[in-house]
């Protein structure tokens, strides 16, 4: 068994080695190396939930962006960039395990809330489109965010919360999420996601989390409850 | 006379004696095979049924309860299954009635109680500490002279193991009643570190070298944002105070020092590499009645 893929950045390899199969990749000059025994029977490389780099320390993205004025009762979508990490995942009969987790994007933690009752995000930056953005989609997906404001306030929204429980990501000639924002209250807003996949990423990635086993407690969404600024 | 009319006593005869050991009101009564059969199955239903509950209490609520919690609440139901059925049973296999069983309960308990005093403060604080949960398996805490990680929370003590690797046990009622730091009950951290600089660095460059490392190290959380200013002047150098927020389950800020070793390196390097210096403690001495050097030294020195 072989397989090899290699771009400036990032180099993936499968070679056989002893009876065994060597997997190597190199992220920008991190490296990882491992062998694998030669029970599986497909390999599959494509963007997870951006919530696992460096290490499993939280479940929950947040996008910081320009602020957004909305009146009650508007609703507007805007598109966000996102980080992509891509995983490798080894399919064995009916099982698919994780392997590997690599991205080319730094990697920045925030909280949102109060260290006492609020929670550790993967921070993100990004600028505000009304379009779908030109991305490199080894760095950076697309999020659509239909923001709905319910309450009684114009409200300015310039962060979103999300958890990677509810996430469904899906790529293609991108890699993409579709988002709703609905804002409640002037603190409180819930963000959830969808899972119809847009025309130009018909795939459905694969939930890193589902493969590690845990069990998923909140597909409902997340009530970002400190506030959207 | 003899010392049974002294104390005017009188032994029951042998016919007295079987009777009572036979008679309704004894307190043993007659113990048949269907009697111990009842007992043992008794025990054994409210084992399994125990281990059954058990069982899924742990599958439904693991994600809701953290693992001591769920230790202690599937053991208390296990315990309550098994008085139940010992309560139920034994009266039959002893012929006792629930009053004497429990008048004879109550009299354990207090002799238990009187006796042991310190086991059931440390089962009290222990209950409390499980409803208070101020820690969890695998906190980092601080409690009088002791830091370390929390192995286990038991009924009656806490088992801690410090950066050394050493074990230390340590009773209920002595942790309940003294001051415990957490450093995992909130999800952040703030971390404030001093680095000194000399007089004659420039004290907005430093600043930005260091607001650069933290900006672009990983694990310093976006926000609250991290802060650095001059907070002392002293006769040494200019003190910058560095203030940080880190992930609190991260594993770098279990302890203050593995922290410590992961920042500050990278911000000596980057102000030594930048032209400053973390300057040496020195004083200038000037003498009253300045002490003239003889001219062949002074000869030398030039």
């Amino acid at each position: 068994m072989g397989f090899s893929y290699a771009d400036p950045d990032i180099r993936i390899q499968l070679t056989d080695k002893a009876g065994l199969v060597k997997y190597e990749r190199d992220c920008a000059g991190k490296k990882e190396s491992r062998y694998l025994s030669r029970t599986f029977s497909a390999i599959h490389i494509h963007p997870v939930e951006p919530v696992n780099l460096p290490e499993a320390l939280t479940h929950f993205l947040e996008i910081s962006f320009p602020s957004l004025l909305i009146s009650p009762g508007a609703e507007q979508t805007i598109y966000l960039k996102f980080p992509v990490e891509i995983g490798v995942f080894l399919e064995s009969g009916d099982k698919t395990d994780p392997l590997d987790v690599f991205s080319l994007v730094p990697v920045k933690f925030s909280l949102y809330g109060s260290p006492s009752s609020g929670v550790i995000t993967r921070w993100y930056q990004s600028d505000l489109y009304t379009d779908i953005p030109l991305i490199d989609l080894r760095r950076e997906g697309v999020m659509s965010l239909l923001i709905k404001n319910s309450g009684s306030e114009t409200m300015t929204v310039s962060r979103a919360v999300f958890d990677s429980g509810s996430m469904c990501l899906f790529y293609g000639d991108r890699v993409a999420m579709t988002a709703t924002m609905e804002i409640l209250s002037p603190l409180i807003a819930h963000t959830t996601f969808s899972d119809i996949a847009p025309e130009d990423c018909p795939n459905r990635a694969i939930d890193l989390y589902l493969t590690r086993g845990f069990s998923i407690t909140n597909r409902k969404g997340y009530f970002m409850e400190a506030g959207t600024i | 006379m003899n010392i049974l009319d002294f104390f005017n006593l009188t032994l029951p005869s042998t016919t007295d004696i079987e009777s009572t050991v036979t008679s309704d009101n004894n307190f043993f009564g007659t113990i048949s095979p269907r009697d111990v059969f009842i007992f043992f199955v008794g025990i054994i239903v409210a084992y399994i049924l125990g281990l059954v509950i058990s069982h899924h209490i742990r599958v439904r609520m693991s994600h809701r309860l953290k693992k001591d919690q769920l230790d202690i609440l599937t053991g208390i139901i296990r315990a309550v299954l098994m008085i139940i059925a010992i309560g139920i049973s034994l009266p039959g296999l002893l012929d006792l009635s629930i009053t004497i069983l429990l008048l004879g309960l109550v009299a354990i308990i207090t002799i238990i109680g009187l006796s042991s005093q310190k086991v059931i403060s440390n089962m009290i604080a222990g209950l409390a500490l499980l409803y208070e949960s101020p820690f969890a398996t695998g906190d980092f805490i601080s409690t009088g002279a002791v830091s370390g990680t929390v192995v286990s929370i038991r009924l009656f003590s806490v088992r801690i193991r410090t950066t050394d690797g050493i074990y230390i046990h340590i009773p209920n009622d002595q942790i309940y009643s003294t001051t415990v730091s957490n450093n995992h009950a909130n999800v952040a951290r703030r971390f404030v570190y001093t680095v000194g600089i000399r007089y004659q660095d420039d004290v907005k460059k430093a600043e930005e070298i260091i607001e650069k490392i933290l900006d672009n190290y990983t694990f310093v959380l976006k926000n609250p944002a991290p802060a650095v200013f001059v907070s002392d002047i002293t006769p040494d150098s200019v003190v910058l105070m560095i203030r940080a927020w880190f992930p609190s389950n991260w594993k770098l800020t279990q302890d203050d020092i593995s922290l410590s070793t992961a920042i500050l390196p990278r911000i000596k390097d980057a102000l030594e590499a930048a032209g400053i210096e973390i300057p040496y403690a020195q004083r200038v001495v000037w003498f009253a009645n300045q002490p003239t050097l003889p001219a062949d030294i002074v000869s030398k020195q030039q």
